[in-house]
């Protein structure tokens, strides 16, 4: 492998200074696997991490990491011990022992009671299983809207109009999108898919489309699905009927689609 | 220290909140300051300070202690983001206000200069950096603080390519045999 002219580069790729079709053929000549190349840039990348160490401190604002960590939180990460978890498990102890003691209670004092004391607990169930059902359903908003909130700030984001094709042409999109860390969905005004059937999103780049998930919408035909980013800049998005499970390449109609970038 | 650092990240991709905080505690100090060297806002460096932890916490699975320690990780992370900031504000100067990355990287003492931006702008000069030969410090300087290129570098500066390319990789070289023979 002619190592030559990339011995002396890796510097420079370390410090991000190559130009584009320098940059390139370094990234090409370590994909083929050059060992010596790749320690280096390593012991670049540490040496450059020592130096911002010994940069001046500077203390970072605090409510960064509240703001962090309430991103975390939403996202579904879970926390070993926190005040929330701790009061819920009191909360549920301490109703189980209180239906424990009335049951008991009332077995000794009256029977009559015991049928009373089965509907109020069923439908204790029932309201805290809806409960759980709401709570789960405002945490997944919560972390759509806030996923959508951070992709904002970035400068970089840009905002993709989807329109409808002719099976259904009131319907609408828009994807936030960042190339880098991906984006966000939003349809409305689509159809229900048939049973068996669902809506398939695809990122089409130089004319090759990637699956990046199937999705369906509610009653009033709205949806929003995440999108991951992809292997490279997308020119279209495009939305087809897919059978429910999702295929590799689109094989339905284009309901959705984006006007090319 | 840093197998404690690869830690986290282990546990932040099976995730657990707690190492999140624990990582942010632990490499947020080291991050910001670089952040702030380079986009010189602190209200542009907080908001890509959170950017970098977030994909970090997203990222955590794909993290390989054998391709680097956690430090060298963030960092990298965090110069990558603050210069894509950086280029973005340079951007929205170029639309809608004048021409050039002069009037914004010379701003910082305009915009909000505190106590705490000036220091981050004295940082260059001290530490490992300063003890390099101006020159060669300078070059690393605009590359790493700044994004530019060797070849927008050579143009800047009116050196030849050549001279910008060599200062560049023996002032690098140097900064690692600095730290290797200190650690």
């Amino acid at each position: 492998m002619s190592h030559e002219p990339f011995e002396t580069q890796a510097p420079a790729y370390a410090l991000d200074a190559l130009d584009d079709d320098e940059r390139a053929q370094f990234e090409e000549h370590l994909a083929r696997g050059c060992d010596a190349c790749a320690a280096a840039l390593r012991e670049f990348h540490e040496t450059l991490a020592d130096a911002a160490g010994d940069l001046t401190p500077t203390v970072p604002p605090a409510h960064v990491k509240a703001a962090l960590m309430r991103r975390v939180a939403a996202s579904g990460g879970r926390r070993a011990s926190s005040r929330r978890w701790r009061t819920m498990r009191w909360a549920v102890g301490t109703a189980a022992a209180v239906v424990g003691v009335s049951a008991f209670v009332a077995g000794l004092v009256a029977s009559r009671y015991e049928a009373r004391i089965g509907v109020m607990a069923r439908e204790t169930a029932t309201v805290r299983a809806d409960l759980r059902a709401q709570e789960a359903a405002l945490r997944e908003r919560l972390g759509v809207a806030q996923t959508v909130v951070g992709l904002l700030r970035d400068p970089a984001t840009r905002i993709v109009a989807l329109r409808g094709l002719d099976p259904t042409p009131t319907a609408t999109g828009r994807v936030v999108w960042h190339e880098r860390t991906g984006g966000h969905m939003f349809v409305a005004n689509l159809p229900q898919p048939p049973a068996g059937k669902a809506y398939e999103l695809w990122t089409i780049t130089g004319g090759r489309p990637r699956p990046a998930g199937v999705f369906t919408v509610d009653m009033s035909g709205r949806g929003s699905h995440p999108v991951a980013p992809s292997a490279g800049p997308v020119d279209v998005f495009a939305v087809t009927l897919e059978p429910e499970a999702g295929v590799p390449a689109p094989t339905g109609p284009m309901v959705l689609a984006s006007a090319r970038q | 220290m840093a197998w404690a650092g690869a830690e986290l990240i282990r546990r932040m991709a099976d995730g657990d909140a707690d190492a999140c905080g624990a990582f942010y505690d632990r490499y947020a100090r080291l991050a910001y300051p670089l952040i702030m060297r380079i986009v010189r806002d602190a209200a542009d460096a907080a908001d890509v300070l959170q950017e970098v932890f977030w994909e970090a916490w997203q990222a955590a699975a794909t993290y390989d202690p054998a391709r680097g320690s956690p430090e060298a990780w963030i960092v990298t992370r965090a110069r990558t983001r603050a210069i894509d900031r950086l280029r973005a504000v340079r951007r929205r100067g170029e639309t809608f206000v004048a021409p050039l990355d002069e009037a914004v990287a010379s701003a910082p003492a305009e915009r909000g200069g505190d106590a705490a931006e000036r220091a981050a702008d004295r940082t260059a000069i001290e530490g490992v950096l300063g003890r390099l030969p101006e020159a060669q410090r300078e070059v690393i300087e605009l590359a790493y603080f700044g994004g530019l290129t060797q070849t927008e570098i050579a143009e800047r500066l009116k050196e030849p390519l050549g001279t910008v390319k060599t200062r560049m990789r023996l002032g690098l070289e140097r900064l690692r045999d600095a730290m290797k023979a200190t650690s």
